[in-house]
């Protein structure tokens, strides 16, 4: 069974007498271990699928199965309880907390999870180093540069050890350098840790970086992917 | 449910220094507001209903002005009649406690060339009042003698006349009736509306309120024993006397009634200090949405991590709550440094502000309340998005 499942998925908006639908049908499997990049021009639902994937939003019609749990079933609570152990979120405009410092930005998701102090702060200082960022975690947002604050919004989405991560344009802000040295963290994260990885993307040349590209046009997958070869690990 | 850290909250509140600053402001104003209000009505109340102020005396005065004792005016035969006649008045080494007195109202200048009235309550007596009175008590000088135009004051009577303490000091004159009359005691009554007052010898106001042979009132302290059967027993013997055209009232009913009048004031003070505590509380409110408005998309990315609504509105509230706890403590120190005891006159004479314990427990929680009230709104208007739509945001 594929990691993720989607059937038949459909969001639909309604404005006044208007229906918007942004995902329209659409089915997807991806296997676990999967560097997924998603490629579509604007408007075509790349956002919305990634939102769905990730728990934050929930499908109008049809079935999403997330390592066997339907997420379209799951009450608001239920699914916020999900996303904190399940999914890692990374933002095209990091989305950092500008009074904590990045050790406290990526400790946040961590202190919802019932550990203790002192595992908490190794597992946050793990995934500050894994991000390499460790030298810079006194340090508040606004002391830090865009690829640097991405590097913590990636280390404070992999500090819970979640299976998936969800990337949307996760590079659309970043100079070639920075979006290198992101794309290869998220690479290593995907090689190294078998984490499964759904990446937004509009620029062709990060998704070398992924395992698989998809197109997704007005709410449905328009071809296969170029599969690539694996790299081997 | 996991809690965001209070630390986030607290740090928070450093994203606008105005904004603090005027959560601070306006929680300080709120419970100075509550402070002023509340101390007024508390030392109204303890003035005119202190039951131990008023132990129980009765007050006899003309049939038909029960309701101010300044209207009345009763033959001053009445008093030798009621001394020798009712059983029960208190008596210490042949004296009947029993004080024929008048209450006035009378314009009163600082000098005789000087064009401002100042109304002083004024109340003439006999050296019998203090026995009456047992809370009258002269803290400097000597009771004032009859026929030499002497006079002496209680501890608010500078306040109810507006005046400065200094100028109502001992050997000071105040001048009515056009003479100058000089201040020979003080007397402190706290707590009673006496505190307030002018007194002076029964026979000089008569003189000077040209009504010789009559009185307000006699005021009797009964037997400690029994005494609602000592009341009844006066209150017979003004019935039976209809001839005398007077009624016999309890000085605490009488004070009380008063209190009740007064009751109306009080709800009006309430109402004006509720009401500018709701502009200050709309004013923090646009603040306050203007605060998290700008934090929608922060407030997102939160529950993408896996936090609650509630937990989100918990730690604004938090945040909110702070702010308006620490300017409800400026607020009371402020209130305490500047409203504790401070006077006000009011048409039957002035009393202090009480800032008591009760009164900066109902300050602090109108503080708090400010900021718990102000903040749950505008944080959950921050949380109405759904999340997807809140990453959005700019
Ligand atoms: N809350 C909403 N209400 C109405 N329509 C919406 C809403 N959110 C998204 N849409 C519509 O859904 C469609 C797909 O939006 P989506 O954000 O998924 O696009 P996208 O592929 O991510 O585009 P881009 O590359 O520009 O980010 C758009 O036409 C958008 O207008
Ligand atoms: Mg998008």
């Amino acid at each position: 069974m594929a990691m993720i499942e989607c059937r038949e998925l459909t969001r639909e908006y309604h404005k006044a007498d208007q229906v918007i639908r942004p995902l329209d049908g659409l089915n997807l499997d991806v296997p676990r271990g999967d560097f997924l990049a998603l490629m579509g021009p604007s408007g075509s639902g790349k956002t919305t699928l990634l939102n769905l994937i990730a728990g934050i939003d929930s499908p109008t019609r049809g079935s999403l199965t997330v390592e066997g749990s339907d997420l379209a079933q799951m009450s608001r609570n239920g699914l916020a309880a999900w996303r904190s152990t399940h999914v890692g979120y990374v933002f095209q405009l990091y989305n950092l907390v500008p009074v904590l410092t990045a050790y406290e930005n990526v400790e946040l998701p961590m202190l919802l999870q019932k550990i203790s102090r002192r595992q908490r702060h190794e597992r946050v200082s793990l995934a500050l180093e894994r991000a390499g960022i460790a030298d810079r975690a006194d340090h508040y947002p606004r002391q830090l540069s865009g690829g640097q604050e991405q590097r913590v919004a990636i280390a404070r989405a992999i500090v819970t050890d979640p299976p998936i991560l969800v990337a949307d344009e996760p590079t659309g802000d970043l100079d070639k350098a920075s979006a290198h040295t992101a794309m290869t963290l998220l690479q290593q994260l995907n090689q190294d840790l078998g984490k499964t990885i759904i990446m937004v993307t509009h620029d062709p040349q990060t998704t070398e970086y992924a395992k698989h590209t998809l197109h997704l046009d007005k709410g449905q997958l328009v071809e296969a992917g170029v599969e690539r070869e694996e790299v081997p690990a | 449910m996991r809690q965001l850290p209070f630390h986030y909250a607290f740090r928070n509140l450093g994203r606008s220094r105005v904004r603090l600053l005027a959560s601070l402001l306006g929680s300080a104003l709120v419970v100075l507001l509550v402070l002023a209000a509340a101390g007024f009505v508390r030392g109204m109340q303890q003035t005119l209903t202190r039951p131990a102020a008023l132990h129980e005396n009765v007050i006899i005065l003309g049939t038909g002005s029960e309701e101010s004792i300044e209207r009345s005016q009763i033959n001053a035969s009445i008093e030798g009649i009621v001394a020798a006649s009712i059983v029960g008045i208190k008596r210490r080494s042949g004296v009947a406690y029993a004080s024929p007195e008048i209450h006035t109202l009378l314009p009163v200048k600082t000098e005789a060339a000087s064009d401002t009235d100042r109304q002083a309550v004024m109340r003439g007596v006999r050296d019998v009042a203090l026995l009456v009175h047992p809370h009258v008590e002269i803290v400097d000088g000597r009771f004032p003698r009859a026929g030499h135009d002497e006079l002496m004051v209680g501890g608010l009577a500078a306040i109810r006349l507006g005046l400065p303490e200094e100028r109502l000091a001992i050997g000071q004159t105040l001048c009515f009736d056009d003479r100058n009359w000089t201040i020979v005691g003080r007397f402190a009554a706290p707590g009673t509306v006496m505190d307030a007052e002018v007194w002076l010898p029964l026979t000089d106001l008569q003189i000077a309120t040209k009504r010789p042979g009559t009185i307000s009132c006699v005021v009797v302290s009964l037997e400690p024993a029994d005494r609602g059967g000592r009341f009844v027993s006066i209150d017979a013997f003004t019935k039976a006397r209809l001839d005398l055209e007077v009624t016999a009232i309890r000085e605490q009913e009488y004070y009380a009634s008063i209190a009740a009048f007064l009751a109306q004031i009080r709800w009006m003070i309430m109402i004006t200090a509720v009401l500018i505590a709701l502009g200050g509380l709309l004013g923090g409110l646009n603040t306050m949405y203007a605060a998290f408005a700008a934090r929608v998309r922060e407030v997102g990315m939160l529950q993408a991590l896996g936090y609650t609504r509630r937990a989100i509105v918990i730690n604004l509230s938090e945040e909110s709550v702070f702010a308006a706890a620490c300017g409800a403590l400026i607020g009371c120190a402020v209130g305490l440094l500047l409203l504790d005891g401070l006077a006000v006159k009011f048409s039957m004479g002035a009393f202090a502000l009480r800032m008591d314990a009760p009164v900066v427990f109902a300050g602090l929680v109108g503080g708090l309340t400010v900021g718990l009230v102000g903040a749950i709104p505008p944080a959950v208007r921050c949380l109405r998005l759904p999340i997807a739509e809140a990453l959005k945001s700019h």
